[in-house]
Order: structure tokens, then C-alpha cells, then sequence
């Protein structure tokens, strides 16, 4: 699935974007089926906006931006709901997760979505992230941490051709950074799929094919 | 259940266990009492209607005459009507119908026993079988039949039983004694004459006299009292509501005599049916409320649930699947409460038939159709107004354009 954004300008920072040279606003960018792209953000440029428009959960821009060469904003609910249970997945930066359910529960809201991923492999992967005691806590008394890595793991439970990663790791120390790293190249490469990751400061997380500065 | 349904059941509803149970019994009760107040319409309406024989409050037929007065006395054709006069009768306000009274020109003598020689002189009439309130399966006769059914009127029974029987040390008879008797009907003149084997088939409550199949009458009329008179001095008149003021100027006017208490009896139909709508608006306002609770239930059911509506559709759930999820979640309620509805209906109505067979009257064991066509209205609104409030509700939650 292939990505084209067409003069993107997010209407509430259209002031913002027209004072300032941006490698994604106001640009033409094309972004092939299985890049690895990275967008640097500075904070308040609207990275998480951009993840949002790629998304679809916002639409206020002027613009488009379109998948395989139909614009987003055309698609209806059920259109959308039909992308994102199958070709769009996301780690969004503040986790939304069901803050009533268990952690295992909360995985379980969406693996049986799809029924893609089988739930002992959901258990395997609990325990590389150093979760697996975690699986009967309620997800809001976990720590932010936590929550990251749960989050991490319920983008990784639907057939997705894109991964959309908004600060996915800015709760975790190092060494789960690395852990999740591992986890996700797995399975991004399982799915044939690509990745977008957005983030403040530069990184080289993935083998990344594009570098864009918001 | 399925894991999926676990989670939803537990991220989707959580309004309250004590909320749900009172939503539904408003429900059911609206219900409820919009199909009790539909079935005491109908009732009602079979009641007066008087398709049945032994229905005192079926009757709307009244029996129509001319007043004999002092100029009227010595003239026989004086209180006949002619087919002017009943033309216009059948054109008067509230009147439904009218058939005539025919009256035997012939004399008629009914022999109790040929051996000892009791007989009496009777007279006969007939009107047309739709007027009837009693019609006997063999109610039939034609030319060269031998045995005559005859009906007789109820009040002359109850003037014999407690009037005549008691004064005269006679014993009192049973109906079914009356009908099991069987005598010997004469026709005719010393010269020429007919005699008919004939047996009370059954009582009228709505014409006072003494009644015989139409073809019989007219076979007596035509063979032993030709060119003689034959327009009716009685009509029965079929109305809709005799109690209208309309209606009784007419016979006033024209000098026509009915039975009065007829009139003052019509008056309290006209009461029961204001009573009866009345009661049938109220159930349709507590059913609209009822309605109303059940809804907003299921609205705040959905308000409470905003938070992970929101969350669901944003990890790929879709807003049909969410509608379905809720439907089928609260359907089958509005079905239940519509079922225990029904069964309360139908177990009212089977009392009903059973107390009122006690005093006479007659209605249908189970509810009438006016009763389902309301429950199937009602089902139909309801349920709709369910999906209307699922859908919208939850299209309130889709993500913001």
C-alpha cells in the first residue's frame, strides 16, 4: 500500500507551517509499500497530528492525504474500520488503552478482531517485553512503562501492510527499547509490511529508507 | 460466549443491573396496558355488536311499531306500514337496517293433545333471519315439510314461570322441558285446512312474540288468507346508536313506539365506549412513555460506554458491528417484555371469557385481532425506535471529521 501526501497543511498550524520549511507540510511526499521512514519531530510542529491525518482520526487539513491513491478523507466509517483492522495498525503516544480491562484482556479486545495472532504467542511476546506478570493487572494501575509495552504488543496483533508509531517508546529504558525493537522488526518483516515512526529526537531504530524532518 | 462478547459485555455495558429490570418492566406493563386497553374496546364492541344470541347487551334491535291511539282503533290497516313508510325508516339517522314483522292472516291453533282436546288459538310472525337473535341450525322450512320450528320469545316464558304458573298453582317449566314438548299446529279454517307437527326450537330476547320460518308465513298468508293485508304493523329496526337524540325525534315525530328501555340501555353503551377510548389513550401515553424510559436507557447505556465506543472504533471495530453487538443485546428484552406482555393479555382475556360466560355474556377465549394487530404495532415502533436509538447513538461516537 502505497503513501501520497499532496500539500498537507494541519489547519490549526497553518500559520505555524507557512513560517517555517517542513519536509512532509506543504510538500509532495511519496512513500513506497515497506519503507522504513522516520519523521523527526521537534515538539509542537504536529507529529502527532501527522500520525493522526495518516491515521485517519483527524481530518481538519487542507490537502490530501491518500493510500494507494484514494484520499483518505473520502473513506467512510466502515471504510476506515475495514483499514484499520487489517492494513493500518498504530501505537498511539498516550497508549488508549482500556483502562477497565486487564492488560490480557486489553490484548484480547483486539486479537480477536482478526483472530491473526494465537494466544500463546500473545503470551510469548508478553514475556519478551518482561510483561507477562503483568497479564491479570487492571491497565490503569499500570505504570506508563507498562502500558507502552502492552500497547506495543496490541499494534502487533492484526495483519497490517503500515505501522504508525507515535513516541513508541518514550516510557521505556534501553534495554526494553531494545527488546521492543526486536519484537517489531519481527514482526513489521513477517507482515511484508513498512513503518513510519515519529519521534522528537533522531534515532536509528530501524534501517530506516527515509529521514524527514517535520 | 465467546471472549470478544465477554469484553464487549463488559467495556459496552455497565448501566445497572436494578436500571435494566425497571426499564423493561415499564415496558412490559405499557405494553401491557395497551393491548388490555384495546382488548376491553373490542370486547366491548363484540359485546354490543350482539353477534351472539344470548347477548342482552348485543341489542341495538329495536322493535318499531305505530302508536294505536283512539282514532287508530277501529281501522285494522291503521298501524300497517307501507313500503313508503319503511323506505324512509331505513333512511332515518343511526339506522342500519330494517326487516318487517310479518303476521299471520290465517287463524293458527296449536293442539297440545288431539285425545283430550286442548287447543289454543296463537298467532305467528316471522322476519328475516339476519334480525334474529336466536337462529337454530334447522331454523329452516318449505313447502311439504311437516314440522314447523318455532321461537318464542323469553318474556313470554318468564310471564308463564313467575307470572301465570305461580297464581294458578301450575308447575314451572325449564326450557329445555318446553323444547322437548312437541304439539300440533292447525292452520286454517274449519273447510280447509292444514295440520303441522311443530316444537319450540328456541327463546328470543329481542323480539316479543312468537316466531315461525318466513316461507311458512307466507305459505299460510298466500294459501288461507289471500288478498288480505300483508304489509308488516311491526318493524325490527337494526341501529347503530338507538340512544341518539336524532333518532328518538325521528319516532317521535312520526309517532312510532319503541321499547324505551332499549333507549336508556344504549345510553350506557355510549358511556362505555367514551370510557373505553379514554382508557385506550392513557395506555397509548403510558406506552409512548414507556417507550421513552426504555430508550433513554439504552441511551445511557451507550453515554456510559462513550469512552470505549470511541477506543473500539479507533482499533478497527467497526460502527455496524458495534450496532449489531447492541441489538442483539437488547432485542431480545423488547421481545421479552413484548412476550410477557402478550401471555398477560391472553390470560386476562381467557378469565374474562370465563367470568362473563357465568353472567351470559359472551366473549372470545383468547384476544381478538385488533389485540395482535396492536401488539405487532407496537413491536414494530418499538423496535425501531431501539435501532434508531443504537444507530444514532452510536454514530454520535464515530470519530470526528
Amino acid at each position: 500500500m502505497q503513501l501520497e501526501l499532496e500539500q498537507l497543511i494541519p489547519i490549526p498550524l497553518a500559520d505555524e507551517v507557512r513560517r517555517r520549511t517542513s519536509a512532509i507540510w506543504a510538500r509532495d511526499v511519496l512513500v513506497n509499500k515497506g519503507e522504513y521512514v522516520f519523521v523527526q519531530a521537534p515538539s509542537g510542529t504536529g507529529k502527532t497530528t501527522l500520525i493522526h491525518f495518516l491515521y485517519g482520526v483527524r481530518r481538519d487539513y487542507h490537502g490530501a492525504v491518500k493510500w494507494n491513491g484514494q484520499s483518505a478523507k473520502g473513506f467512510g466509517t466502515e471504510k476506515l474500520s475495514e483499514l484499520r483492522a487489517g492494513k493500518l495498525s498504530i501505537i498511539f503516544q498516550d497508549m488508549r488503552l482500556f483502562p477497565r480491562l486487564t492488560a490480557w484482556e486489553n490484548l484480547g479486545v483486539k486479537r480477536t478482531l482478526t483472530n491473526s495472532v494465537e494466544p500463546q504467542i500473545v503470551k510469548d511476546w508478553m514475556a519478551r517485553l518482561g510483561i507477562a506478570d503483568k497479564a491479570d493487572s487492571m491497565a490503569g494501575t499500570l505504570s506508563y512503562g507498562e502500558q507502552q509495552r502492552v500497547a506495543i504488543i496490541r499494534a502487533l496483533l492484526q495483519p497490517f501492510n503500515w505501522l504508525l508509531m507515535d513516541e513508541p517508546f518514550s516510557h521505556l529504558d534501553r534495554m526494553n527499547i531494545e527488546r521492543a525493537i526486536e519484537l517489531i522488526k519481527e514482526v513489521v518483516s513477517k507482515n511484508n509490511a513498512g513503518l513510519i515512526l515519529a519521534d522528537l529526537e533522531d534515532n536509528d531504530y530501524f534501517p530506516y529508507t527515509q529521514k524527514l524532518v517535520l | 460466549m465467546s471472549q470478544q462478547k465477554l469484553l464487549l459485555n463488559k467495556l459496552l455495558l455497565h448501566s445497572g443491573r436494578s436500571r435494566l429490570w425497571l426499564s423493561l418492566l415499564s415496558l412490559a406493563a405499557g405494553t401491557t396496558l395497551l393491548l388490555v386497553a384495546v382488548m376491553v374496546w373490542w370486547n366491548f364492541n363484540e359485546l354490543l355488536s350482539g353477534k351472539h344470541d344470548d347477548d342482552s347487551l348485543g341489542s341495538t334491535f329495536l322493535t318499531v311499531s305505530k302508536r294505536v291511539t283512539n282514532e287508530t282503533m277501529g281501522r285494522p290497516g291503521a298501524t300497517i306500514f307501507t313500503s313508503d313508510e319503511i323506505e324512509q325508516v331505513k333512511a332515518a339517522p343511526q339506522v342500519q337496517g330494517v326487516g318487517a314483522l310479518l303476521s299471520n292472516r290465517f287463524p293458527a291453533y296449536a293442539v297440545m293433545n288431539a285425545a283430550i282436546g286442548f287447543s289454543t288459538e296463537m298467532f305467528l310472525e316471522a322476519v328475516p333471519e339476519k334480525f334474529m337473535d336466536k337462529l337454530p341450525e334447522d331454523w329452516a322450512w318449505q313447502e311439504g315439510n311437516r314440522e314447523v320450528p318455532i321461537i318464542v320469545s323469553r318474556e313470554f316464558l318468564n310471564l308463564y314461570n313467575y307470572g301465570f304458573a305461580l297464581s294458578q298453582g301450575l308447575p314451572q317449566l325449564s326450557e329445555s322441558s318446553i323444547q322437548s314438548i312437541s304439539f300440533q299446529l292447525k292452520i286454517g279454517n274449519a273447510l280447509q285446512g292444514e295440520v303441522f307437527n311443530a316444537r319450540v326450537a328456541g327463546f328470543s330476547d329481542r323480539i316479543s312474540s312468537v316466531l315461525v320460518p318466513e316461507p311458512f308465513l307466507k305459505y299460510g298468508n298466500d294459501k288461507y288468507a289471500p288478498g288480505t293485508m300483508t304489509g308488516p304493523s311491526r318493524l325490527i329496526v337494526k341501529t347503530k346508536d338507538p340512544s341518539d337524540p336524532r333518532f328518538v325525534d325521528y319516532l317521535q315525530q312520526h309517532d312510532y313506539v319503541t321499547n324505551a328501555e332499549q333507549l336508556r340501555w344504549n345510553k350506557l353503551r355510549s358511556v362505555v365506549e367514551i370510557v373505553s377510548l379514554a382508557t385506550g389513550l392513557l395506555a397509548l401515553l403510558l406506552m409512548g412513555v414507556s417507550t421513552l424510559v426504555f430508550v433513554l436507557f439504552i441511551e445511557l447505556t451507550i453515554a456510559k460506554a462513550k469512552a470505549a465506543i470511541r477506543l473500539l472504533l479507533e482499533i478497527g471495530y467497526s460502527p455496524g458491528y458495534l450496532v449489531g453487538f447492541m441489538l442483539r443485546k437488547f432485542i431480545p428484552l423488547v421481545v421479552v417484555a413484548l412476550l410477557d406482555a402478550m401471555i398477560i393479555a391472553v390470560a386476562i382475556q381467557c378469565s374474562a371469557h370465563y367470568k362473563l360466560q357465568q353472567m351470559k355474556l359472551h366473549v372470545a377465549k383468547f384476544p381478538g385481532w385488533p389485540v395482535w394487530i396492536a401488539l405487532g404495532i407496537s413491536a414494530m415502533v418499538l423496535l425501531w425506535f431501539v435501532v434508531f436509538s443504537i444507530k444514532r447513538s452510536i454514530s454520535q461516537e464515530k470519530i470526528a471529521a
